[in-house]
């Protein structure tokens, strides 16, 4: 059931972090673009059907956006990669940014907690820190990441794991 | 006076390199190439005018195997890969010109720039467009990707999934033209193309697999 302000509103902000993102990207990349070799990488969107769960669930929001962090993260995964799909990787990333209309934000260092930077990482805490400058708007943090859905519950903050959006 | 050319010898490093680095990676991405013009998707981007995905033969070789891939066109048991590999290119050449071509005309025609620019207003009046944003980038480019590539349906979480589901038919008009009919037939041969050399090379393979007594991957 949407919330009040949901009805009242619509649902202004998703924040993406990165598992969501690479999930997305290799969907795409295995079923779509026939990258049959990433395929052991997906872990929580493997049919059409999920894909279309997850699609619909961030359909409605009027704004996504990820941490700089984000990207950085993704970097590496894609690192890890074979290096002559790289290329074609990351143009699935841009694709996907471009399509989702995609928003990014820079939270410095500086102005993140350390002990909170120490104990979960940079990326977690921009994550965190994006959603609480964005409180008015009553974003949602979508991740795969059960750390960060505690760390995020705990400061009051709405979070969705995608595999619990998946039956 | 030429020195005699010898056969490679059974278990030949030589043929296993042909195999493993250069007919292997090709027919990986003429299956690719063959799954995506049976539906008509020649992956053509905006931006780069060319296809993404279907790409030069010698484009589908890593760079270090480069030599390799130079070795099997020069050995006569690989007689006529070369021109079939120049008649590949040759087809995905035109394919892109004439994508380019038909694209470049519906940026140029008013006709489709109204006709996006309409469909855009009336889109963002409705209650369906909320406020969300639809694209980053120009959407008279991405409409007209959109209908070289012959898109029926976008992922739900595209910005432009619920507009190209509204107008989708309203742009079709423009596919009925010439100047698309032409990327049709270009698409349509190069397809004939690939599929041929797809075949040729799975045979090949098995051919030298079998000849030299090599599997046809590499065994980790």
């Amino acid at each position: 059931m949407p919330s009040s302000f949901e009805r009242e509103h619509g649902r202004a902000l998703l924040i993406l972090d990165t598992g969501p993102i690479r999930e997305l990207v290799l969907f795409h990349a295995v079923y779509h673009f026939k990258f049959q070799r990433l395929k052991s990488y997906l872990q929580f969107i493997r049919s059409p059907e999920s894909y279309d769960q997850c699609g619909n669930f961030i359909r409605p929001f009027r704004r996504k956006t990820t941490s700089a962090s984000v990207v950085c993260e993704i970097n590496h995964w894609i690192r890890e990669t074979e290096p002559t799909g790289q290329l074609k990787l990351w143009n699935r990333v841009y694709d996907e940014f471009r399509n989702m209309g995609m928003d990014e934000d820079v939270v410095k260092l500086l102005d993140m907690d350390s002990s909170s930077v120490a104990r979960s990482g940079p990326v977690d805490v921009s994550l965190l820190e994006i959603a609480k400058k964005q409180s008015g708007l009553s974003p949602i943090l979508l991740t795969i990441d059960r750390p960060l859905q505690c760390e995020g519950q705990q400061a009051g903050l709405r979070v969705q794991l995608i595999q619990d959006l998946l039956c | 006076m030429m020195p005699e050319v010898m056969p490679p010898p059974t278990n030949s490093k030589r043929v296993q390199a042909w195999v493993y680095a250069v007919i292997n990676p090709v027919i990986e991405n003429l299956r690719r190439e063959v799954f995506f013009l049976a539906k008509g998707n020649i992956t053509w981007q905006g931006d780069t005018k060319k296809c993404e995905y279907i790409r030069p033969i010698c484009e589908y070789i890593q760079y270090s195997q480069m030599p390799n891939y130079e070795d099997f066109l020069a050995d006569p048991l690989n007689l006529g890969f070369r021109e079939k590999f120049e008649e590949h290119d040759g087809a995905l050449s035109a394919v892109e010109s004439s994508a380019a071509e038909f694209a470049d005309g519906l940026i140029r025609s008013d006709l489709f720039q109204k006709q996006v620019k309409d469909a855009l207003e009336q889109y963002q009046s409705t209650a369906r467009a909320n406020g969300q944003y639809l694209y980053l980038g120009s959407l008279p480019r991405a409409v007209a990707a959109l209908l070289v590539n012959r898109i029926d349906v976008l992922p739900h979480h595209y910005g432009t999934h619920d507009f190209w589901e509204i107008y989708r038919n309203n742009f079709e008009l423009f596919r009925e033209g010439t100047s698309f009919q032409s990327v049709k037939r270009a698409a349509d041969a190069l397809m004939a193309v690939s599929a041929k050399l797809l075949l040729c090379l799975e045979n090949h393979r098995q051919m030298l697999c079998r000849t030299y007594d090599i599997p046809a991957a590499q065994i980790p």
